[in-house]
């Protein structure tokens, strides 16, 4: 039971199959987890790392390699989710997710620090005035992925959804419309719209990243 | 030909595969073709391995707990990381090229098992006569199974599930009509384990929507299928 494990693990829905875990009856349940991360609960804080600190920290190592950088993200992961905990809400749908969205942010972030550090030191090594536009050219991609995952945050659901399904899981329109159960037409416009929208930011706001 | 419609050009910039006619299209027009790249800075950006979900289990070192109680000053403890390996395998890391076709590659192989099972003897009682019917195979390691027929009485049909399927302590079990490529998909209603019986939608072509899919639902009020299904087969 593949998929339903998934969604337990990440999507946090308390579906019994029948074979029953004992830590499911002795734990609060993903909800109530989430619901005491919102009021503040600093024992949901806890409760969240124990349950999942291990994927996020295997997103931060698949990154980057077991390491300073990888535990950085793992850690500013939860920092900013706590402190940052009013901004969580029903409609940020289930915690794991939304947890999962901030360490996309911070695994960004390290990357664009990389690439600083990089034109750093290349601009000591190098007489940069006597190569202009080379050695400090922003990687593109790298400021693209931290303007492009500030934009997805200011999308409503279900197109917020339906682009992470086609970014971050690979599915295809049809496979999404299966999923989610919204129908075809409704999700290829939806697409479109979310990606023209993207490519607006990325025409308007991207080319100021440059230095 | 006129261009692409704009819905082509962005499933074209997520690299679906476009109809025939389209993919010539755009392999001629240069404007169609600008159009794909400027939407596809966006995709190439985001759709990389390292930010897809889910990613395999790593269990950090405590040191990543004290830094994050330490910045918090929050000072409840998570319960110590497990010696052993409990933890169920980790997901494997999605690879994002080429595209998974998992749902497809379910969905034909339930049409391979439908055809032979599709063999079924026609029969008829007080419940009308037998005019297709199929197995229900678990997927994955699922122990669901059971059968499902449709049968037409006085010109009306439904479909009959017999459902061999674990008890759920929450959630549902919903039956659905899904055309093969599962591009389309009808809900049909709530089934129990044991005999069920669920109308079928009066003009509903089941040469399109020949799959018969069994899902497990959370009781969420989402009325969309969870993706998560136990059990299918092929009418035939
Ligand atoms: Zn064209």
């Amino acid at each position: 039971m593949t998929a339903l494990e998934d969604r337990i693990d990440l999507y946090g829905q308390d579906v019994e199959t029948g074979r029953t875990s004992l830590r499911r009856v002795v734990e609060p349940d993903d909800d109530e987890i989430a619901r005491r991360f919102r009021d503040g609960d600093e024992q949901a804080l806890a409760l969240a790392y124990e349950r999942w600190g291990g994927q996020l920290h295997g997103m931060a190592v698949r990154a980057f390699g077991p390491g300073p950088d990888a535990e950085d993200v793992t850690q500013q992961t939860f920092i900013s989710a706590w402190t940052g905990r009013n901004g969580y809400s029903a409609g940020s749908g289930p915690l794991p997710a939304w947890l999962v969205g901030i360490c996309r942010h911070k695994i960004a972030d390290v990357w664009a620090k990389r690439d600083r550090q990089r034109r750093q030191s290349e601009a000591v090594a190098a007489d940069v005035a006597s190569r202009p536009g080379s050695s400090d050219d922003v990687d593109t991609r790298v400021a693209d992925r931290v303007l492009l995952l500030g934009e997805l945050d200011r999308i409503g659901q279900p197109q917020r959804g339906i682009i992470e399904l086609a970014f971050f899981e690979d599915l295809t329109h049809a496979q999404i419309a299966a999923r989610t159960g919204i129908p075809l037409g409704t999700v290829k416009s939806h697409i479109r719209r979310t990606l023209e929208r993207l490519r607006t930011r990325l025409e308007v706001d991207g080319a100021a990243l440059q230095p | 030909m006129q261009h692409c419609s704009p819905e082509q050009l962005a499933l074209a910039a997520l690299r679906e595969p476009l109809p025939a006619a389209d993919a010539a299209h755009l392999a001629d027009c240069a404007a169609c073709r600008g159009e794909v790249a400027a939407l596809q800075r966006a995709v190439d950006a985001l759709a990389v391995p390292a930010l897809a979900a889910p990613a395999p289990s790593v269990t950090p070192p405590p040191r990543v707990w004290d830094a994050i109680a330490a910045a918090t000053g929050v000072s409840a403890t998570p319960a110590p990381a497990p010696t052993s390996e409990p933890e169920p395998a980790p997901a494997p890391v999605v690879e994002l090229r080429p595209r998974r076709t998992r749902w497809l590659a379910a969905a034909a192989a339930a049409a391979v098992v439908g055809g032979l099972a599709g063999a079924a003897v026609l029969t008829r009682d007080d419940a009308g006569a037998v005019v297709a019917a199929t197995t229900l195979d678990p997927l994955d390691a699922d122990e669901s199974s059971g059968t499902a027929e449709v049968r037409e009485r006085d010109g009306v049909r439904s479909l009959q599930v017999d459902l061999d399927a674990p008890s759920l302590g929450e959630g549902y079990y919903e039956v659905w009509l899904l055309r093969p490529d599962v591009s389309g998909l009808v809900p049909l209603g709530v089934v129990h384990q044991g005999a069920n019986s669920v109308p079928l939608p009066d003009g509903l072509d089941l040469g399109d929507y020949p799959v018969v899919d069994v899902s497990v639902e959370p009781l969420d009020g989402d009325p969309a299928h969870s993706g998560v299904s136990v059990a299918r087969g092929s009418l035939s």
